[in-house]
């Protein structure tokens, strides 16, 4: 049942940042989700936590996750990142390593974080876009969000106070119900590369399977189709463009490393947050697509 | 639904029999308590004077709203008295409490306040005292308002004041507010987790909020604080009053837990992990949940303070009976035995053991009080259904969840469980939490699971991952999902042309049996609880853990099957 690539056992280390100060929101929610999937087709998923302190060696990681965390946290948090990772993680990202970063982890890539009062956080500055926190009356993002990603759907819940603006960099989807980066363009999250930014927890992965497989698929062509492969058609090359295309996603055009899990319970999940929105195309298109007894409709 | 929703809002709940007069043979005991201090008396006489005409009027109103919205089935409780009231006369709170012959108590915190409380009434009534409660649930401002108001009279004044003491559960966001209000005698505070983050914010939102409401505190109010818990008893400094810190001293406590069998490490939430004055992270010498423990700094050298009333030992004696040694000081310990299960009841019997202390209350009182204590409104209750024993376990936040996960599962017997998961405003709308919460911890010892809630899918989803098998997990969302009904119509009309085309081209008969397999599904709470008790067999118990407004729809099914009585009624109010 497994694509058994060449036969030989895939495995894949996904580096955690900050597990301890950045855990605010159920993040271990997609940590779990990537180790279940992998573990379900027999790739061997090894998690390895990089606190303050540790230096991170991009040739060492095939995936990175970073999390959101309390405001109080975030700040040694964000020098040790600039001092201890900033040069590691740019590597990495600039050679196409798929990286997901939730809500204060987004803030954390972006160029900076402005706080209502007091000196600005610097972040690193992946993504071309910034965030500002406009005071304690303007009221907090805060409720289950549902975007589109390509042709299909991403849900969550998202709940920041402060609000970012992209520059260049592509956001991750366009919001359908919620609020969003700022609660004023639409967009949500951001795209770099393999960078992946958003604020949407609940927990994201879980709930979307298809985003997680998205992940594990982009980590697993980069390390094993990354040489070779003249009839494979370059993953890389395809992913590069992404940004400029995000409502063309290259999900389908590739052979899957992924054997295709049961995900009804998933989809059910993902379906009935859609229906809490009162999206009821949406949920409907989801589960002819993805419940197996529906597909012949 | 019309009836439930009237038996729901009958807010103007009796006042309560005067049951303590004749317990009061105490009198001197209860004349030796210390009372209000005497300068707030005259205030309040002067006030009284001036107010009771307007208390008058604000009473009369709050009660006439009170009916009228009984009346007409509007608003869910009782907080319309209060808020009405107050509409009327800002002041009436403070008009009222003031009455109150032995002042006020508060408590507040994350988890227990419920539970704390109760046990703190039941202490206080074997001493002699009128205690007075708000509601289960009515701990924002209106329902404490409320609950003063509909006990006077419309001539503004309390009935029956005297040797009464009022007990207030308080939400931690409302408690500036209420302290502005009613000036409290003693503050208890039991811990700070995250809770309802899209409500409440992060911790330290809340932390600043605590320290806003003492700075507003008289120095003749006591607080009592868990020296456990590294956040609460940040709040001690600089407070120039008397501050009373409870603490567990028996570290064996920590090694009842049978984590490290497992290859995995049991996953805890840490709320608090820094240390407020220097923000390094705290070490332990002994942890016993979350970060409860004995915490120091090492950078630079804050620590537990020592508490000034301890659990020597612990002896968890069976799942509802444990086995205390309580000590003040140098004085030699008393025994005390917890009637409910779960080490987070260890702390809340010490909090009320505390604040007896802080009222220099005998031992007697304190002994019976909490042993002969009954679990509080789903906090451990207890009902009887068709030969099956249903225990409910309130849980609305991961330490709490993790808590009662663990009293549950920690003798290696196997459970019959239904889990509750909302999402409405009064659990936080965020579920995220629940990818925090180690149900791995239960995987090997659950005899049968159901799952249902408003977020059902997303709890099973959970449990799956944790390990449960997919088949031993009974889902029962609230209501179908429109798109699956659309789409069975649309696909079962679709199979049904394309067969009977082919019936009649083969000449065979239509057969309508033959239909795609759908996930099956039965919806909200009621099947859910059928469902569960089906599983258990007759003589065993089911547990049932659910979020709050889950618990509130739960009880009312219950209520209305007739397996347990009006939650009022049962409870002291």
């Amino acid at each position: 049942m497994i694509s058994d690539y060449r036969s030989q056992k895939l495995s894949l280390t996904l580096g955690h940042l900050y597990p301890d100060q950045l855990n605010l929101y159920g993040d271990r929610g997609n940590i779990l989700t990537l180790q279940r999937r992998c573990q379900l087709r027999g790739i061997e998923l090894r998690v390895v936590g990089l606190g303050v302190g540790d230096a991170l060696a991009p040739d060492e990681y095939d995936l990175l996750f970073i999390g959101g965390g309390q405001d109080k946290e975030q700040a040694p948090v964000a020098q040790d990142l600039h001092e201890m990772k900033g040069i590691g993680m740019w590597a990495a990202i600039e050679d196409d390593m798929p990286v997901l970063a939730v809500c204060g982890g987004f803030q954390l890539l972006a160029h900076y974080y402005r706080p209502a009062e007091g000196p600005d956080m610097r972040g690193l500055g992946v993504f071309d876009a910034w965030t500002e926190h406009k005071g304690s009356q303007v009221p907090r993002c805060i409720g289950d969000i549902a975007i589109r990603w390509g042709d299909q759907t991403l849900v969550g819940f998202e709940n920041h106070g402060g609000r970012t603006y992209l520059g260049t960099a592509q956001p991750l989807g366009r919001v359908i119900k919620g609020h969003g980066n700022n609660a004023e363009d639409h967009t949500e999250g951001a795209i770099y590369r393999n960078a992946f930014g958003t604020y949407l927890h609940g927990s994201l992965l879980p709930k979307n399977p298809h985003f997680a497989d998205y992940l594990l698929e982009l980590a697993l062509q980069r390390k094993y189709n990354h040489a070779e492969s003249e009839n494979v058609p370059s993953f890389n090359s395809v992913a590069t463009e992404h940004g400029s295309t995000v409502l063309e996603l290259p999900r389908t055009s590739l052979p899957s490393l992924l054997a295709p899990l049961d995900d009804t319970l998933e989809w059910e999940a993902h379906a009935s947050l859609l229906e809490r929105l009162g999206l009821y195309t949406e949920a409907a298109s989801v589960l002819r697509a993805h419940i197996d007894s529906f597909r012949l409709v | 639904m019309r009836r439930n929703s009237m038996r729901k809002q009958q807010p103007s709940q009796p006042i309560p029999p005067d049951t303590d007069h004749s317990q009061q043979t105490n009198q001197s005991d209860a004349a030796s308590l210390p009372t209000v201090p005497a300068e707030a008396h005259q205030e309040s006489a002067e006030k009284r004077q001036r107010g009771s005409a307007r208390a008058g009027m604000a009473v009369i109103a709050g009660r006439t709203a009170g009916a009228l919205s009984r009346r007409l089935h509007i608003g869910g409780g009782t907080s319309i008295i209060g808020v009405v009231a107050q509409r009327v006369y800002p002041d009436i709170v403070a008009h009222l409490a003031t009455e109150l012959e032995h002042g006020s108590i508060m408590v507040t915190g994350t988890n227990g306040k419920t539970t704390t409380s109760s046990f703190i009434a039941a202490i206080l009534r074997d001493d002699g005292l009128r205690v007075w409660r708000n509601r289960e649930g009515s701990n924002l401002v209106g329902g404490v308002a409320s609950s003063l108001v509909i006990r006077a009279q419309p001539n503004g004044h309390l009935r029956r004041s005297g040797a009464a003491i009022s007990i207030l559960e308080v939400d931690e966001a409302a408690l500036p507010k209420l302290v502005r209000a009613i000036p409290p005698r003693i503050v208890v505070f039991t811990n700070l987790f995250r809770d309802q983050l899209d409500r409440y914010g992060e911790v330290d939102s809340v932390v600043n909020k605590w320290k806003i409401a003492i700075a507003q505190l008289p120095a003749s109010t006591t607080l009592i604080l868990n020296a456990d818990d590294p956040t609460i008893t940040q709040l001690g400094e600089n407070f120039p009053g008397r501050i009373i810190y409870y603490g567990i001293d028996d570290i064996q406590l920590e090694a009842a837990e049978p984590a490290e069998t497992d290859t995995e490490k049991r996953y805890q939430v840490l709320d608090t992990r820094t240390c407020a004055h220097c923000g390094a992270e705290y070490e332990y010498s002994a942890r016993f949940y979350s970060h409860m423990g004995h915490y120091y700094c090492p950078s630079c050298g804050k620590r537990r303070p020592t508490p000034d009333i301890r659990i020597s030992r612990v002896e968890m004696e069976s799942f509802d009976r444990i086995r205390l040694q309580i000590a003040t000081g140098e004085e030699a310990a008393h025994e005390i035995i917890v009637p409910l299960p779960g080490l987070y009841n260890i702390y809340n019997a010490l909090a009320a053991a505390a604040v007896a202390h802080a009222m220099k209350i005998g031992w007697d009182a304190v002994t019976t009080g909490i042993e002969q204590s009954k679990p509080v409104f789903g906090r451990g209750e207890r009902i009887q259904v068709e030969g099956r024993t249903i225990r409910l376990l309130l849980a609305k936040n991961p330490t709490g969840f993790n808590e009662v996960l663990r009293t549950l599962f920690s003798d290696n017997s196997s459970r019959h469980i239904l889990f509750i998961l909302n999402d409405n405003i009064a659990d936080g709308q965020d579920i995220s939490w629940i990818w925090d919460v180690d149900f791995e911890r239960a995987v090997h010892h659950i005899e049968t699971l159901v799952v249902s809630g408003t977020r059902a899918f997303d709890l099973a989803l959970r449990m799956q991952y944790a390990g449960v098998d997919e088949q031993k997990i009974m889902v029962v969302p609230p209501t179908p999902l429109k798109a699956l009904k659309t789409l069975h119509t649309t696909h079962s009309r679709q199979q049904k042309k394309l067969h009977i085309r082919r019936a009649k081209k083969d000449n065979v008969e239509y057969n309508t049996q033959e239909n795609i397999k759908l996930p099956e599904y039965v919806y909200g709470i009621k099947n859910a609880l059928d469902g569960a008790l089906q599983k258990t067999p007759v003589g065993e118990t089911l547990f049932i853990v659910p979020t709050y407004t889950a618990l509130l729809e739960l009880h009312r099914e219950l209520e209305q099957r007739g397996f347990t009585s009006r939650y009022w009624e049962g409870r002291d109010a």
